[in-house]
């Protein structure tokens, strides 16, 4: 299965929207937050965990995916957000803690919801899966179109959610996606010393369902086995674990220092940009222009510009409202 | 004889200012030498200041004071 | 509180509970620590930082995030005779693994009919007011004090954390033992000067299940626990400009609770406010209510008032968050409101 140029520009766009975003995020943050980094402190105040370096594992299972299908996904939800199509304005907002963000302020960057793309993600670590089997049985039970996809992160897989949820789905075979992120890192220790095998998607056979790995962080890859394994998903045929090595560019959250991770890996972080190196492919192999990178790299831009002048125009939320939406 | 409180020109490396997160003594209070008298943070990572020697302290930034590599943030007296 | 001495040597709580669990480690052998990102990194609030430096991977484990399986092993490594002290990183994240503390570590002792010792000290972190949302800022007193068969601690000072550490691990139960973040000492977290106070240099016990007054008054007793005791030691000072003198308990222990401090303090100033960052309703103010009420409902002069989070969870945005959580003027605006 091979990505079609439109689908490598979308893919390229969504991963630039994402990057672009949490850029323009990750400068506002710091606002009120230097030199005495409180976390209280500033327009965005709360925990920050960038997605930057990881939005091939979004756009390169998203692009298969309609707004009727489920994503769930974890406390690094940007870049899934953006390809799922998550209302940016709105997420943006919800992220600054406004009253016209998703829910209105009370989730904040780590409880994005936004049920018009079926979207939702938890700041639980291995929580995404059990509301994805859940999304998954209720399609097959309504006899209704769509799947279910789950991202979570490596470190989660020890999770007994993770183990619970991939033998309930390929028990009653469920039309159920489980990708795994691997970044290598579960805030300051390293998959070597937290997980027994060296890669997750061995895991699967223990479920009697397909395991895949992913190896480079490239989204046409990721594009391939996550097209089959969704495909699959579809003709009912189950469901399907895939890990894809991707990249922490950014710390655990802001502010970490990284004073665990090798300097070595720190130094090389740049030069593994994912998204420079879709670019790179796209201008040698599909003959991208500078010109027409030009136009995307704008429009990119302008989306994440204008959700942020959404999001810092917005009005906050009123005190008492807090007291609002317990129950619908 | 006094000697300075100095928070070291090696304990970070960006040139980044840090924060008195707060004194772990009191002034006038005895302390040996190298017992931690502060705590400062540099982003987000907390780092200790030693007393250089022996003797009273007398505290010349306060706790929440932005400090800077090689700042005199206090004294032995 | 604190004198003006010689050698007054400030701890935040984080470094208390270090060193209260280094000196532990060095005395006594069965002693270890489990957790996520508790080794290197030294805890995500710093307190266990150096007992990797000096005690090694072997003692201090970081662990997978499998809360269930290094929760459940703190408890089968403590019947076997080990004194294992594991972190629970956020106090939320006990929904992964709750059947671990309430049903194994909580109930073993009573199953085997009180010949099973399981000495687990399970430290977690409570407390919101710095905007992390509904997942990670929950402070659940009443959630772990409610299930019978573990001890509950949680110190609103260094002092304090020092000694119930130390007396946690030494405890043949197990113990919760709840620390505030933002009381922590970490700057990130802010930080309340007020929790940074003289801890001895040698370790030293502070007997779990025995409240303490931390300011003598004589018109109202307010009582609170971690947060609670730093907002009501402010509203005590704003009441003192108004003539008001109130006594403030800090109850250090919610399992066993100091009812006979809060009561005798009640018999004296007529009058009672309980503080709490937990969710009110079935919560710890309750029950200090009802304690106090049973005991004898004529000694209060008026009812008794609560100042404690509303039943909602925790909101992201900080207008709603601040305008949810404990303060001082809310203890002010209540003791007002008894007086009228």
């Amino acid at each position: 299965m091979t990505p079609t140029r439109e689908q490598k520009i979308w893919m390229y766009e969504h991963m630039l929207v994402s990057r672009y975003l949490e850029e323009m995020i990750e400068e506002i943050y710091m606002e009120g937050k230097t030199p005495a980094f409180n976390m209280a402190a500033g327009p965005i105040p709360g925990e920050m965990h960038l997605s930057k370096g990881q939005e091939p594992c979004a756009v390169g299972v998203c692009v298969h995916l309609k707004p009727f299908d489920v994503v769930t996904a974890t406390h690094r939800p940007h870049h899934i957000a953006v390809a799922k199509g998550v209302d940016l304005n709105k997420m943006t907002a919800e992220i600054f803690g406004k009253a016209t963000g998703l829910s209105g302020g009370r989730g904040g960057h780590m409880h994005i919801f936004d049920p018009d793309v079926n979207f939702s993600c938890s700041g639980i670590i291995g929580q995404s899966v059990g509301p994805a089997v859940g999304a998954a049985l209720s399609r097959k039970l309504q006899k209704k179109e769509g799947v279910a996809v789950a991202f979570l992160g490596e470190g989660a897989v020890n999770q007994g959610a993770f183990h619970e949820g991939l033998n309930l789905a390929a028990v009653w075979k469920l039309p159920v996606i489980f990708v795994i992120e691997d970044n290598g890192w579960g805030i300051s220790v390293p998959k070597t010393a937290s997980t027994a095998v060296e890669h997750n998607d061995i895991r699967a056979q223990a479920y009697g369902i397909p395991g895949h790995y992913v190896p480079g962080n490239n989204p046409l890859e990721i594009f391939r086995v996550a097209g089959e394994a969704i495909a699959r998903a579809r003709r009912g045929e189950g469901p399907s674990l895939i890990e894809i090595e991707t990249l922490r560019m950014a710390g655990h959250f802001m502010g970490d220092a990284e004073q665990y991770r090798p300097k070595e890996e720190l130094a090389m972080l740049k030069a593994r940009d994912p998204i420079v190196a879709m670019r790179t492919y796209l201008m040698t192999v599909d003959k991208m222009s500078e010109a027409e990178d030009q136009e995307i790299v704008t429009r990119a831009r302008k989306r994440a510009e204008a959700a942020i002048a959404f999001a810092k125009e917005s009005p906050y939320p009123r005190g008492e409202e807090a007291l609002e939406k317990v129950f619908v | 004889m006094a000697v300075d409180i100095i928070v070291p020109k090696d304990l970070w490396e960006e040139e980044v200012e840090g924060v008195i997160v707060a004194w772990l003594t009191e002034e006038g209070a005895s302390v040996r030498k190298g017992d931690v008298v502060a705590e400062i943070m540099v982003k987000k990572v907390q780092f200790d200041i030693l007393a250089p020697a022996e003797g009273r302290v007398r505290i010349l930034k306060k706790a929440d004071e932005i400090i800077r590599k090689g700042d005199v943030i206090g004294r032995i007296e | 509180m604190t004198t003006v001495t010689s050698n007054v040597r400030k701890q935040t709580i984080a470094r208390a509970m270090a060193e209260a669990i280094a000196q532990e480690m060095r005395t006594d052998p069965r002693v270890f620590v489990m957790g996520e990102d508790i080794g290197q990194l030294g805890g995500v609030f710093g307190n266990t930082r150096g007992l990797f430096e000096e005690f090694g991977p072997e003692r201090v484990r970081d662990t997978p995030i499998s809360e269930t399986a290094f929760i459940g092993a703190a408890v089968g490594a403590a019947a076997d005779g080990m004194r294992p002290v594991v972190e629970l990183m956020f106090v939320d994240f006990f929904g992964v693994c709750m059947d671990a503390i309430y049903n194994l570590m909580a109930k073993n002792t009573y199953f085997s009919g009180g010949k099973l010792s399981i000495p687990v000290v399970l430290m977690t972190a409570t407390g919101g007011g710095y905007s992390d949302a509904g997942q990670h800022s929950q402070c659940l007193h009443a959630t772990f004090a409610h299930l019978p068969g573990m001890k509950v601690v949680a110190p609103s000072n260094a002092y304090d954390a020092k000694g119930l550490m130390i007396s946690a691990i030494r405890d043949d139960n197990p113990v919760i033992y709840l620390f505030h973040k933002a009381l922590q000492g970490m700057g990130w977290l802010g930080t309340e000067p007020a929790s940074i106070v003289h801890v001895p240099e040698e370790a030293y016990t502070v007997p779990i299940g025995k409240a303490a007054t931390v300011r003598e008054g004589r018109d109202v007793t307010i009582v609170g626990i971690t947060s609670g005791v730093h907002h009501a030691l402010k509203a005590a000072e704003q009441l003192e400009q108004k003539g008001v003198s109130a006594e403030v308990i800090d109850l250090r222990s919610l399992v066993p609770l100091d009812r006979e401090h809060v009561i005798n303090s009640v018999r004296k100033t007529g009058r009672l406010i309980v503080v709490d960052e937990d969710y009110q309703s079935y919560g710890v103010t309750g029950e200090i209510i009802a304690s106090v009420v049973e005991a004898d409902i004529s000694m209060l002069k008026s009812p008794p008032k609560r100042v404690a989070y509303p039943d909602i969870p925790i909101p992201f945005s900080r207008p709603m968050e601040q305008w949810a959580l404990p303060n001082p003027a809310k203890i002010v605006a209540a003791y007002e409101s008894m007086v009228k």
